[in-house]
């Protein structure tokens, strides 16, 4: 009959948050229809969230819970699952657990999650994809600024006079960022494009700058070098503002960091970079925006601090259309880590080692015994290599919403270290490869079917909200979990009814929360965190006045170019670097089951420069085999002269040419993030008849 | 008992009913839900706040409250969403409330078969045009000094945009003045010459509403026999109460609608002028904006003439798949197949996520196409220019001609 809803939602992808309607008929979700009234996307949307609705009712959704027995999954009640696990689960010893959390469930699913890890599994082994993406920004920019987050907000970018892009490819991976870059530009805004892909965000390149992978502190140092020796330094900001520049200063302004020696190790030539050091340093107002290609490297911490140092040289702080920009990819990664789902921090980042925030939590949740340990605990790329290296160590795991299997470097390593797991459960809305290793799946319900919060990268928290019933007995991710600490005696501390529950005991103890309810967030345009009181309106743009370290000044870190860990040689003469495409999401769950989406891209490629592609014989189309020292593939070659001579790309997304077996587990000493933007590969022509 | 063509001021009789000036829609509305001459009413109402139009359909008049008034960032195309999640009307009946460029929607679709306008209502509305949310608050914020979230009502009004506050400060600036600065309406309201769509059943406004009944009553125009049976059915069943307009009134609105047009004119001129022209000037200019184009569908899903069920873009001989920025053949294709019928509806403009003006690269076409072949879309149910012809049966039928004549056996009646 007559029925149509529409109801306002946040879409579940990248972080920039974009907000939609789901149009709902006879109960069900039938399609997306544009929500002109959000200040983030204003009703425009990338045709991931165009078709957002297409895996919602999926046949493949998982409907119940089951468990392995013999080998074979048997579908059970939740009774019998949450009984199994809570006993499994007490068989282990607190350090012999771990959990991984999910940047794609709402901020209430993370701090259930964080709070279960904490207060009933007692370990710190807690993380999650973060640490796989933007690891270096939080560790990084918390050191610089003392907060790891992105400074300004998306509309001021668009305020910006120059735009200076570098290791994001923004009008593929958050095309409606992209969109602000473009509005600067249609300004009059200069825009700068660092990338060794000439992508499409490259095509609106005032200066697009081609460089190798891996190089960007060099690069970055170089500027800053540039930048000095012409004065073009805010000297101002750099007195007033920060600590350290003595130490800096001595640094960039070694040759090794002159315009010539910089272009050697870039590839780029001394009159762009002096080019890019005027017009940041003097446009008036310079917003830096990086993502992947910046924080993906062992010296990802590095690279960011770079960044850091660089907006902190020249000024370019705490106005609009400044600042230092990080895009979060997952849609609630930001929330996730703000949630406290890491090793080393409880939500607020406040510090798990530090006895007093211990107090505070172990206070307020009224645990019967006492929470984790004040010790760091592991993160999830060292978790794989303490599974792998030290057997026995790590038992059990508990994941939710994540995909190793697809998503982590050097799937052989990945494989090895789950077959070591005792025990493991999987929480997800799809079956996926990492539940080939589960002895209990339970099925989660999706972004369409609940309640709830997601912090998008502009620290923006807004509200996700029901449009539909999940399929089967598909329940929240905070309620499952909440069922399993029941079983496991702790009731009590998981009794909440509401996901608004949740929230609100989150923010009584989230300082930058703190301020924040469902009722206040029930506006379009969300709440800016930190928002530390009930008329706090929010904090659209960081670091005005003051950073937010102790004494309030900006620190300068320092770094030297190091190289990646692994780069060509005579026997892997390529670099191979790796990715997204536009229409997919990560492991592909919930891109490659909507038909429009699968459609334009049913598989991967590896992207090899046409010279490159000359000389090894191969043609646009043809398989190839891709071999690492990790492992070897056979994938589809897409020849293109839009990658820079030496360099090869593939994205992640695709099964069946894996791009995660030929990775390297090269991690970033600090914040361990591997190296997934470089490492060594060689491209062989299969002859007919192999 | 009234015909095509009459005129009156209406109002509510309905206690509870307080409309944007008089109320006679919301009436009209709830007289054919209570009559049963329609199972739902498609419009929109308020959502979080007065810069935010929601689409619903109402099925229970008691509902019909929340829709009264005027949104003016009400930017949403209605008739699209019929085809899309209503199965065209083909098994309810419903009436809509229409903007110009909803009414000529309205007839794009049904000349495709895609909605039944026998099961539609058109209840037609005044335009002067509408307003992008953010770009609403935005200027509120820069040009008028007020907090958007101050204010409650907003109008437009003698050809400026006017805002009211919650502790009654009223202010307004001229239109003209905004859309010099690039703010104001959305660019194709600017060029729309659809003001008072008489292709409904009826139209209602307040232009023309003088004299004691100012700002109380609706100037209702009757425009087909279905829209003289529903007046009258309300006035019979005690929900409007009417009167003859003053004349003055009638001169008024006419005036009105006339320099609304020219206005129209002047921006078309203005905007497409700003294109270039031919190969070298705009040509080029529309390829270098569509450069951006990320293939989000947005502009396909939105369009009132897109109907295909495997759009000519998906197929990957025509645009390879994967690519970006797709092939110029994505929007080549799109020319090809709407520029005929383009309503300049704006919501291709609305939607794209990479700010390309799309709407006004397919009304320049359109406004050329129309010089060309007289035909002006949206207005009646006389078919497109283009038609979606079977290569094979096309073959035949010339073939059986026995003559090799194309244009006399294409083109001529």
């Amino acid at each position: 009959m007559a029925d149509l809803k529409y109801i306002q939602s946040t879409c579940p992808y990248c972080g920039t948050g974009c907000s939609f309607n789901l149009v709902v008929s006879d109960g069900k979700v039938v399609g997306v229809s544009p929500y002109p009234r959000s200040p983030v996307n204003e009703g425009k949307l990338c045709p991931k969230g165009m078709y957002a609705n297409e895996f919602i009712n999926s046949p493949d959704r998982l409907t119940t819970p089951q468990i392995r027995k013999d080998g074979k999954l048997v579908p059970v009640s939740w009774d019998e699952a949450t009984s199994f696990i809570a006993e499994n689960l007490k068989k282990y010893k607190p350090s012999e657990r771990c959990a991984l959390s999910s940047a794609r469930v709402s901020n209430e699913d993370n701090y259930a999650m964080m709070k279960f890890a904490r207060g009933v599994l007692k370990t710190n082994h807690l993380d999650h994809c973060a640490r796989l993406c933007h690891s270096s920004t939080v560790a990084g920019l918390a050191g610089s600024f003392g907060s790891g987050a992105m400074t300004n907000s998306i509309p001021d970018i668009a305020e910006s006079k120059c735009v200076f892009i570098i290791g994001s490819n923004t009008f593929e991976q958050h095309p409606l960022i992209g969109r602000r870059e473009y509005m600067a530009k249609a300004k009059g805004a200069h825009y700068i494009y660092a990338d060794p892909r000439r992508t499409i965000t490259a095509s609106q390149a005032d200066l697009f700058l081609q460089f190798h992978s891996g190089s960007d502190v060099a690069l970055l140092n170089g500027l800053m070098h540039d930048i000095i020796k012409n004065g073009w330094e805010d000297k101002e900001f750099v007195e007033k503002r920060t600590k350290g520049y003595e130490e800096l200063k001595a640094l960039v302004m070694q040759e090794r960091y002159n315009l010539e020696n910089v272009g050697k190790v870039t590839g780029l030539t001394p009159e762009d970079i002096h080019t890019a050091a005027d017009w940041i340093a003097n446009s008036g107002g310079c917003a830096l925006i990086y993502s992947m290609g910046i924080t993906q490297h062992t010296v990802g911490v590095d690279n960011v601090h770079a960044t850091a140092n660089l907006q902190m040289l020249t000024g370019n702080l705490g106005k609009p259309g400044t600042g230092v920009n990080p895009l979060r990819g997952q849609n609630n990664v930001q929330g996730a880590c703000d949630m406290g789902a890491l090793p080393v921090n409880f939500s607020g980042y406040q510090k798990v080692t530090d006895p007093e925030m211990h107090k505070k939590f172990a206070d307020a949740w009224g645990f019967p015994e006492d929470i984790a340990p004040t010790q760091n605990g592991y993160e999830v790329t060292i978790m794989m290599n303490v599974l792998v290296d030290n057997p026995g160590e790590l038992k059990c795991m508990y994941i939710m919403g994540e995909n190793p299997l697809m998503s982590d470097p050097d799937l052989n390593h990945v494989k090895e270290a789950f077959e070591n797991i005792e025990f493991l459960v999987v929480q997800d809305i799809f079956y996926n490869e990492t539940c080939d290793y589960a002895d209990v799946i339970l099925p989660a319900v999706c972004y369409a079917e609940r309640d709830g919060t997601q912090t998008s990268t502009e620290r923006r928290v807004i509200r996700w909200r029901k449009a539909q019933d999940a399929p089967g007995e598909a329940l929240d991710d905070w309620q499952i979990i909440s069922m399993v600490a029941a079983k496991m005696g702790y009731e009590k501390q998981f009794a909440w009814q509401s996901a608004s529950e949740i929230f609100d005991e989150m923010a009584s103890l989230t300082p930058q929360y703190h301020g924040m309810n469902y009722e206040r967030l029930n506006t379009p345009e969300g709440l800016h965190w930190p928002c530390k009181t009930p008329e706090d309106p929010g904090t659209p743009i960081l670091h005005k006045e003051k950073f937010l370290t102790p004494d309030g000044l900006g620190v300068f870190f320092p770094a030297e170019w190091k190289a990646p860990a692994e780069v060509p040689d005579e026997e892997y003469p390529f670099v191979f670097t790796t990715g997204r495409c536009l229409f997919h999401w990560h492991t592909g769950t919930m891109t490659r089951r909507s038909p429009t989406l699968d459609k334009e891209v049913p598989t991967g490629w590896i992207e090899i420069n046409d010279e490159d592609a000359k000389a090894l014989g191969i043609n646009d189309g043809e398989m190839v085999h891709a071999t690492t020292r990790r492992d070897t593939i056979s994938v589809m070659a897409r020849i293109s002269p839009q990658i820079m001579k030496g360099t090869t790309f593939m994205p992640f997304h695709f099964a069946e040419c894996a791009a995660n077996l030929l990775t390297h587990n090269a991690l970033d000493p600090v914040c361990k993030i591997p190296e997934y933007k470089a490492c060594a590969i060689k491209i062989t022509k299969i002859e007919e008849g192999q | 008992m009234s015909a095509k063509g009459d005129m009156f001021y209406a109002w509510t009789a309905v206690p509870d009913i307080k409309g944007e000036c008089g109320g006679a829609v919301t009436s009209i509305l709830k007289y054919l839900l209570d009559s049963k001459i329609v199972d739902g009413v498609l419009t929109v109402q308020k959502g979080l706040d007065v810069f935010d139009a929601e689409p619903v359909v109402i099925t229970d008049s008691a509902d019909l409250a929340k829709t009264a008034g005027s949104l003016h960032c009400g930017t949403l195309l209605l008739p699209k969403l019929i085809k899309k999640y209503l199965n065209g009307a083909k098994d309810m009946k419903l009436a809509v409330t229409c903007k110009g460029c909803d009414a000529k929607a309205m007839y794009e679709l049904a000349k495709r078969n895609q909605i039944n306008l026998d099961n539609i209502v058109m209840v037609g509305l005044n335009c002067g045009g509408s307003v992008s949310p953010v770009v609403a608050r935005n200027m509120i914020s820069s040009q008028y000094g007020i907090n958007p979230n101050d204010v409650v009502k907003e109008e437009i009004d003698k050809g400026q945009f006017i805002v009211m506050t919650k502790d009654g400060q009223h202010k307004g600036i001229s239109i003209d003045e905004l859309e010099e600065q690039g703010l104001g309406r959305r660019t194709n309201c600017q060029r729309c010459e659809t003001k008072i769509p008489r292709q409904c059943d009826i139209v209602c406004g307040n232009w023309g509403v003088i004299g004691d009944k100012a700002g109380k009553a609706t100037f209702v125009e009757i425009c087909s026999d279905k829209g003289a049976m529903v007046f009258d059915g309300a006035v019979k069943a005690g929900v409007l109460e009417t009167s003859a307009p003053n004349p003055k009134g009638l001169e008024i609105r006419g005036k009105i609608e006339n320099v609304m047009i020219k206005m129209g004119k002047k921006n078309q001129e203005k905007q497409f002028a700003a294109i270039g022209e031919g190969t070298g000037g705009r040509l080029t200019y529309i390829m270098a904006e569509t450069s951006r184009c990320i293939k989000c569908y947005g502009c396909i899903e939105s369009c009132p003439i897109c109907y295909c069920v495997e759009c000519s873009t998906k197929k990957n001989h025509l645009v390879p798949s994967g690519r970006l920025p797709p092939d110029f053949m994505f929007q080549l294709i799109r020319f090809a197949h709407i520029a005929d019928s383009c309503v300049n509806c704006g919501q291709c403009t609305d939607v794209c996520p990479m700010n390309i003006p799309n709407s006004l690269f397919m009304h320049a076409q359109q406004v050329e196409l129309q010089k060309m072949f007289g035909h002006k879309p949206g207005m009646d149910m006389e078919l497109p220019v283009l038609a979606f012809a079977e290569e094979a049966d096309e073959r035949a039928r010339l073939n059986a001609t026995g003559s090799d004549m194309i244009y006399e056996n294409v083109f001529k009646e």
